[in-house]
């Protein structure tokens, strides 16, 4: 459902767009009036309708783009160590439902692991013995 | 699914299976070779990070599992990369021939090779690293641990160097140098839970094989698992620990009461104890029945820990109706 935001964001700036065309042509049709007409008092303010379309379009555009910020992350240490600790990779889901590129896991985990100590013979012996245990 | 991207922990058999497996697609999928320029990178695959990471994962993967034409291959690639003089490439190249040794004699051949390239350069990190390993894996316990404080003393601010010390003094069973080195960890990296915990532990296991410092030993482990669960909520290894060392802690103020140890250590008395291990008990109840209810977001545990926690639970309850 990624796409709804930024359908919203995308039409919001079309609006804009458009209100502030209309803007320009109304006051370019204002000042060629004014011109000819010589009178005094004629109204240059701008079209109610431009005003609310430019407001709309404002709003749409913040809408869409808040709605298409990524998850906000717990600040606190314990709650956010506590979030990885509970859900893994799956409290880490962008709104697409793919798992957030930057997502680590528990970013200390390396140290019991140690992946620059890594003991490959035994890794190798174990996974051969399973292998055998699994074929059986 | 096992993202291949990522740096990642020790995988399970049948996860380094799987991704062991997908060697030989990815292998195909990406070019054999990967130029540096920027110019090149307009015409062809970009030159990303993530290659990186996802052909070192494969080569530890497919060695592991046996697959050694891929992992050849791999290493291949990232030697047409970065080199064949590149410090961690040397390491992963070590790392495949030993991984493809066979017999002692050939083994001892690596060894005098890393002992060489230590030789012109003392301050390859990851060759040294290698060279400890493969002392270990050797069975030369002692020369690993020799050879790993010469790492330490030159790079002391190596927290996986410290935390390899440990785990290589607590296999030969000297609980206070193993204690010494994760303590150092913490130093490093203060804020690592896991770490706390897996020093609680140690202290766990210090107490059960020494008779005179027990009750300090343990009132240190206490310590550091309220430490990890205070960095952690829900952490399952935390709080089973904290459970284990607040009941043992209870049993021993029983038994022993009257006694002013010379050493300056202090242990809670019996109500915040009794406190600790029955907040510590309603945390894991309320783990592993989330855990098992299936709800979505409780599932990042272990099933084998939880199995554990459960056990545990089963076991208070038990002595509680008794």
């Amino acid at each position: 459902m990624a796409w709804i935001p930024r359908f919203i964001t995308f039409t919001g700036l079309v609006l804009l767009a458009h209100a502030g065309y209309s803007a320009q042509e109304h006051a370019a049709l204002a000042s060629t009036t004014a011109q000819h007409s010589n009178q005094a008092g004629t109204s240059t303010s701008l079209p109610i309708d431009i005003s609310i379309e430019t407001i709309v379009a404002t709003m749409a555009v913040c809408i869409g783009l808040v709605l298409n910020t990524p998850n906000l992350r717990p600040i606190q240490w314990n709650v956010w160590a506590g979030k990885i600790e509970r859900e893994g990779a799956e409290g880490f889901r962008d709104s697409s439902g793919a798992v957030e590129k930057d997502y680590r896991g528990n970013p200390f985990s390396t140290l019991e692991s140690r992946p620059g100590f890594v003991d490959i013979r035994k890794q190798r012996r174990e996974f051969a013995e399973w292998a055998k245990s699994e074929s059986t | 699914m096992i993202s291949l991207s990522q740096d990642r922990g020790l995988l399970s058999h049948p996860d380094a299976l799987h991704v062991a497996q997908q060697a030989p697609l990815v292998l195909k999928d990406a070019p054999k070779t990967i130029s540096a320029s920027p110019w090149a990178s307009l015409f062809s695959a970009p030159d990303t990070a993530d290659l990186w990471i996802t052909y070192e994962n494969l080569l530890l993967s497919c060695l592991r599992s046996g697959d050694d034409k891929s992992a050849i291959e791999c290493l291949d690639r990232i030697t047409a990369r970065f080199g064949s003089q590149n410090e961690r490439v040397m390491a992963l190249t070590g790392l495949g021939k030993e991984a493809t040794a066979k017999g002692d004699e050939q083994l001892q051949h690596i060894l005098t090779e890393y002992q060489e390239i230590l030789g012109e350069n003392a301050a390859n990190i990851p060759i040294a690293k290698r060279r400890v390993a493969l002392l270990r894996s050797m069975g030369k316990d002692s020369e690993a641990i020799t050879a790993l404080g010469t790492l330490l003393d030159s790079s002391p601010t190596d927290a996986e160097g410290w935390s390899e010390l440990a785990d290589l003094h607590l296999s030969q069973g000297h609980y206070p140098q193993a204690i010494f080195a994760l303590e150092e960890v913490l130093v490093l990296v203060p804020n690592a839970w896991n770490m706390h915990a897996r020093l609680g532990e140690v202290f766990m296991m210090a107490a059960a094989s020494s008779s005179d410092a027990q009750l300090k030993y343990r009132a240190e482990a206490l310590k550091r698992f309220a430490r990890s669960v205070e960095l952690c909520d829900h952490y399952l290894r935390g709080y089973y620990g904290l459970k284990l060392v607040a009941d043992q802690l209870q049993e021993d103020k029983i038994r022993s009461k009257p006694k002013n140890d010379p050493d300056s250590f202090t242990i809670p008395d019996q109500e915040t104890l009794a406190r600790l291990s029955e907040v510590a008990m309603e945390r894991l109840a309320d783990i592993v029945r989330r855990y098992k209810a299936g709800e979505p977001l409780w599932q990042g545990y272990d099933s084998s820990a939880i199995a554990a926690a459960a056990d545990l639970l089963d076991k208070t309850k038990q002595t509680l109706v008794r």
